[in-house]
């Protein structure tokens, strides 16, 4: 039953394993230190948002909005002079958006894919109209936060390792979390069992935002800049590493395994990608094909969405 | 598009809530492009003058044909998303002089290769059962990355001259890509309404496994509304390509997610049998009128997005809502 709702299998768990081991025979410098900070730098947002888009996918939804929140958040901690100020405001933000969107989705009955889609909009203007160009200034204290090393570990290995524990101690030792997959497994039964249905969709979509907020506040203190499209790909990569990870669209099968071998999957291939010197302009190529293989290893009942 | 009847037990009401409700059952395109003329008849007159609607309609045509599609397969409970990779490929095939060969042997190829897209996605969805939202996405993400990849070494060229004269040309004043989109709209539209396939597309979004039980290739009927959306595809690639006149790697990437909208906004949801083609049809030309509506208040790139944003919201909430209230 557990490993029915986890979703992981020998492909999930495989692929990451594989791709370490064939850059790792292939390529020398794969396994240099500083390749492998490089990469774990690179993977650390991607990894964060991933973990939220698991959440959302949890209970049958999407969040596409989550790129836009990136790019606002960076924005936001970029043009406080405050550092404490700017993340508190990205937080709160954060926290307004998973709001709406859940309460549009649970409440309004409206489609997760356009009810995220038009906050997506809207935050991309927002987020133009608060830094037009990239630019703004990250204080030194959060810049250490993403760059420096905490015992001999680079920092970016401590954010995936406290996100991912905060997200499995919330799915694993909560009533919410059990309640999260009781709702995406079938929101029917859930609700006449008792759960409040609507109340978890919601929590579903804040944290997804929150965890948005967490990564795009890393991707600002590790390039020390607010940037209003920095995160416009996030939307449908973090969806992409779901699926690499097992995690399905129609609810209810999801692990933070899984979304982390999913996050680590795409961050690899780009990573292999650039050592290999294949042009970087076939990368998505690469990502889709790659894509399409792992969705097709993992038949499932239902067709469709 | 039928109304539900009011409620017996309520008071019956005067005849103006009745209009008033029926008003409100409409999909939320009708309404908001009521509104929206009416604004722009009080701001900005001369969007409605009878040489910028037409120009506009001519405008919201590639999305208008792109949301058949979209609708088709949204209404097997399915999802494609790979128009961006299908009308960049196109592009690529008319304009890049890769392929020596006459215009219309270029765009028998499109064709063709629309024809391969849908049939893998088709394929993926169907028999390998993967999710029809990635499957479609990972297409449109191959598609660009090889297009982008082969474009670094030739720079685009123009555009087959038939195409572009096409786009310019006007028949009684309407432009011929608006009676092109018309064209496919109305047998669809009469398709849906009064053939088997219909029925069996309504049935399948409705209850895949009562359609299934029932002894309905549900399967067959998921797979050609797949195929029939890719070649609509290549239909709207070969208008961008006449209204652009130059291959392009950015044209259209924005219309697999905008007809996902205008589908909505025009009453079509996964897989509920509602809605027709009207609805869509007028949520293109109303998601095309707000963008030139916008730009043409000049709010800049910030302010445009954010009503952008808050306007589809608020009619997917409107329609939401009044529909929660109505069944």
């Amino acid at each position: 039953m557990r490993s029915i709702r986890s979703g992981i299998s020998v492909y999930t768990l495989g692929l990451p394993v594989l791709l370490v081991v064939v850059l790792g025979l292939a390529i020398p410098s794969f396994l240099a230190p500083q390749n492998l900070a490089n990469v774990s730098g690179q993977i650390t947002a991607l990894l964060i948002v991933t973990l939220g888009q698991m959440v959302v996918a949890l209970v049958a939804g999407i969040d596409l909005s989550v790129g836009s929140v990136i790019s606002l958040a960076s924005c936001l901690v970029a043009t406080q002079a405050d550092p404490l100020t700017g993340v508190a405001l990205a937080l709160l933000l954060g926290l307004a958006v998973g709001l709406v969107n859940g309460a549009g989705v649970a409440l309004a009955g409206i489609h997760p894919l356009i009810m995220t889609l038009s906050t997506m909009t809207f935050l991309q203007g927002l987020a133009f109209l608060i830094l037009p160009i990239p630019g703004g200034q990250i204080p030194p204290s959060l810049r250490e936060l993403a760059n420096g090393t905490l015992w001999g570990l680079p920092q970016p290995l401590l954010w995936c390792a406290l996100c991912a524990g905060a997200v499995a101690l919330l799915l694993h030792r909560t009533r919410l979390g059990l309640h999260l997959f009781a709702v995406g497994a079938n929101a029917h039964s859930a609700q006449l069992n008792g759960v409040r249905t609507a109340g978890v969709v919601i929590a579903a979509y804040a944290v997804c935002s929150l965890l948005a907020v967490v990564s795009g506040i890393y991707l600002a203190a590790r390039v020390a800049a607010g940037d209003p499209s920095m995160g416009a790909a996030f939307g449908l990569e973090s969806v992409t590493a779901v699926a690499l990870g097992g995690v399905q669209l129609t609810g209810g099968v999801g692990s933070i395994v899984g979304a982390i071998t999913g996050a680590l999957s795409l961050g690899l291939i780009t990573n292999g990608i650039n050592l290999f010197g294949v042009s970087p302009f076939l990368r998505g190529a690469f990502t889709g094909a790659l894509l399409l293989v792992a969705v097709c290893v993992q038949r499932r009942r239902s067709v469709g969405l | 598009m039928t109304t539900n009847p009011p409620p017996a037990a309520a008071p019956a009401p005067s005849a103006a809530r009745r209009a008033l409700r029926w008003l409100f059952a409409l999909p939320p395109a009708y309404l908001g492009t009521a509104v929206l003329l009416l604004l722009a008849a009080m701001l900005r007159p001369q969007l409605l003058s009878m040489f910028l609607l037409p120009l506009i309609a001519r405008q919201a045509a590639p999305l208008g044909l792109a949301v058949i599609g979209q609708s088709l397969v949204m209404r097997a409970r399915s999802i494609d998303l790979s128009s961006g990779g299908v009308i960049v490929a196109v592009s690529y095939i008319l304009t890049s002089g890769y392929f020596p060969v006459s215009d219309a042997v270029a765009m028998a190829m499109c064709v063709g290769l629309g024809l391969c897209v849908g049939v893998l996605n088709g394929v993926l969805i169907v028999k390998a059962r993967a999710s029809s939202m990635i499957v479609t996405l990972a297409v449109a993400m191959i598609l660009l990355g090889i297009v982008i990849a082969l474009s670094q070494f030739r720079a685009p060229g123009d555009a087959p001259e038939f195409l572009r004269a096409f786009a310019r040309q006007r028949w009684w004043g309407v432009p011929l890509p608006v009676l092109l989109w018309l064209a496919v709209l109305v047998p669809v539209a009469l398709l849906l309404r009064s053939t088997v396939f219909g029925r069996y597309l309504d049935a399948v979004g409705a209850n895949p496994q009562a359609a299934a039980l029932s002894g309905i290739p549900y399967l067959r009927v998921i797979f050609v509304g797949h195929v029939a959306s890719a070649l609509v595809s290549v239909i709207c690639g070969f208008i961008l390509v006449g209204f652009v006149g130059k291959g392009s790697i950015t044209l259209g990437q924005d219309l697999a997610l905008n007809s996902l909208a205008a589908a909505i906004l025009g009453g079509v949801n996964f897989g509920n049998g509602k809605g027709g083609m009207a609805g869509p049809a007028v949520a293109a030309f109303m998601l095309t009128f707000l963008f030139n509506f916008l730009t043409s208040l000049g709010l800049g790139e910030p302010g445009r997005l954010m009503l952008q944003g808050a306007i589809i919201a608020a009619a997917a909430l409107a329609w939401s809502l009044n529909r929660g209230r109505t069944s």
